[in-house]
């Protein structure tokens, strides 16, 4: 197998049992060795908070390059990129497992809330569309916001984090998730995400999943405002 | 038939009550139930060690340990065994040794408040006293420490309860600070500019709170540049041990430098000279 583009190469070389997985993206390269009788290795989008350190974030706070501004009671959707982290993970009948997680762009953490009780996010700023936008699908995907505000005044947006534990990544030529906000009071909101699967698109694997860590449907809970 | 004779007499003969037999049963029972214990507790944690917090799945395998060698214990207990009379000899001789050792009493109480408060949690970096480390264990009478050089340090948790506790990561991110002196010749605003866009570039120097680049001081031999960085608690001290020696690199290419200590000395006739504290000027 050999998946090469202009930002990274994946190869996976030998026979038999014995395989050699070998990445290279940017000055980074990954070689891992790999035994298997059979299975699958799969190249898909994954929930993007786990570059450059695991661990480090569990969320995504994107920030728009132009605040957005809602009235009372309304219904509206927008769309803005995420940035884009690569999984290669191994398949077969019984479990999945990850091999490795990559990315091309460049990744910039923030905290969101006060440092007592905040929380660190893996940081985006992006456009705010009102059609999908053309992306580059190595670095970018598109995320459609549906925005509800149920409070009863104006609220401006600057930004919107999401928790990864909720994401769900789908996958054609580009990566594109759904995710949903209701705007509760003037500070206050949830953000949650559509699992439904759009037509033609592949459900990417989540890394949560990959762990063997069931998923519920939860929504989180934007305490510490849009601004 | 003499020894099987003599074999029955003695696992029929009883010591406070009790058949040598029944004493057998209760110990091969109840070292059954420590091994099944063990099993489990390895179970629980090759099960839930990926998906549940270092105390949570401490916690839960102590439950999972403790409470199989009581069942097993209570299976064990011979016929003739009151429990009633247990409890109440448990508890006298509780009390007993309660007052006789207060302060294992005054650890024990300690070690629940920790465990309820919970203002430490197990892989937490903490400092309490002159101890500073990373928590390895919590249990009831004391909490036990790796400090940073892997020393193996137990800590009776009343001192634990008593003392300061600094808990490094107990919060999601955390600052720190450089101070960093150019010579009087450079430009202050070029260095600072510099500084900013290496931070900028630093995946784990957080975006916001925004990292905060000044001159803070006009010192004796440098202007003092103040670089206060954020950064994510359980990353901090990689971004710091990072990014000093990248600075003054990187300073350094742009013609910016760190000064030796320099003194203006005036002589007596007027003639001026200028002198270094140590060595020649880089």
């Amino acid at each position: 197998m050999n998946l090469q583009t202009e930002e990274f190469e994946i190869e996976v070389t030998g026979r038999g049992k014995r395989r050699l997985y070998r990445r290279r993206a940017g000055d980074e390269e990954v070689e891992k060795i790999i035994y298997a009788d059979d299975g699958n290795i799969v190249v898909c989008p994954v929930e993007p908070v786990n570059m450059p350190k695991i661990g480090a974030a569990e969320h995504l706070m994107v920030e728009l390059k132009k605040s957005v501004i809602f009235e009372p009671d309304t219904k509206n959707t927008f769309y803005v990129k995420f940035p884009i982290e690569v999984g290669v993970f191994t398949v077969d009948k019984k479990d999945v497992e990850r091999i490795d997680i990559f990315t091309t762009v460049k990744a910039k953490y923030a905290l969101y809330g006060p440092p007592e009780s905040g929380i660190i996010c893996r940081w985006w700023r992006s456009d705010v569309y009102a059609e999908e936008p053309e992306v580059n699908p190595l670095k970018e995907g598109v995320l459609r916001v549906d925005v509800e505000n149920k409070y009863h005044e104006w609220v401006e947006l600057q930004k919107v984090v999401f928790r990864a534990f909720d994401m769900k990544i789908f996958y054609n030529e580009h990566a594109y998730m759904h995710g949903m906000l209701t705007l509760l009071k003037k500070t206050t909101g949830e953000t949650s995400f559509n699992t439904r699967k759009p037509k033609n698109m592949h459900g990417a694997i989540d890394i949560y999943a990959a762990k063997g860590i069931k998923k519920f449907d939860k929504k989180y809970f934007m305490e510490w405002g849009f601004k | 038939m003499n020894i099987v004779a003599t074999i029955q007499e003695t696992l029929d003969y009883e010591i406070a009550g009790i058949k040598v037999i029944e004493m057998i049963e209760f110990a091969v029972i109840f070292i059954i139930a420590v091994i099944i214990a063990r099993i489990a507790r390895m179970a629980v944690r090759r099960r839930f060690k990926e998906k549940l917090s270092p105390t949570t799945l401490n916690n839960m395998e102590k439950v999972v340990y403790y409470g199989i060698i009581l069942i097993g214990f209570f299976i064990a207990l011979p016929k003739g065994v009151s429990l009633g009379g247990l409890l109440m000899a448990g508890g006298i001789a509780g009390i007993v040794i309660g007052f006789a050792s207060q302060t294992v009493v005054a650890n024990l109480i300690s070690g629940l408040f920790l465990i309820v408060e919970r203002p430490v949690e197990i892989g937490d970096s903490i400092a309490v006293g002159d101890v500073s480390g990373v928590v390895k264990d919590i249990k009831v009478l004391s909490t036990t420490i790796r400090t940073w050089d892997g020393i193996y340090v137990r800590i009776p948790n009343e001192k634990v309860f008593n003392s300061n506790i600094y808990n490094y990561v107990a919060h999601g991110a955390r600052r720190f600070e450089y101070t960093i002196g150019i010579r009087y010749s450079d430009d202050a605003s070029k260095a600072i500019d510099i500084i900013k866009g290496i931070l900028a570039e630093h995946p784990l120097v957080l975006k916001y709170p925004e990292p905060d680049v000044f001159v803070s001081e006009l010192g004796e031999s440098s202007v003092i540049i103040a670089v206060k960085i954020w950064a994510p608690s359980s990353h901090w001290y990689s971004v710091k041990k990072e990014l000093l020696w990248k600075i003054k690199t990187i300073l350094e290419e742009n013609g910016i430098e760190i000064p030796f200590p320099q003194r203006v000395i005036w002589m007596a006739g007027g003639e001026k000279k200028e002198g270094r504290g140590k060595g020649k000027q880089r």
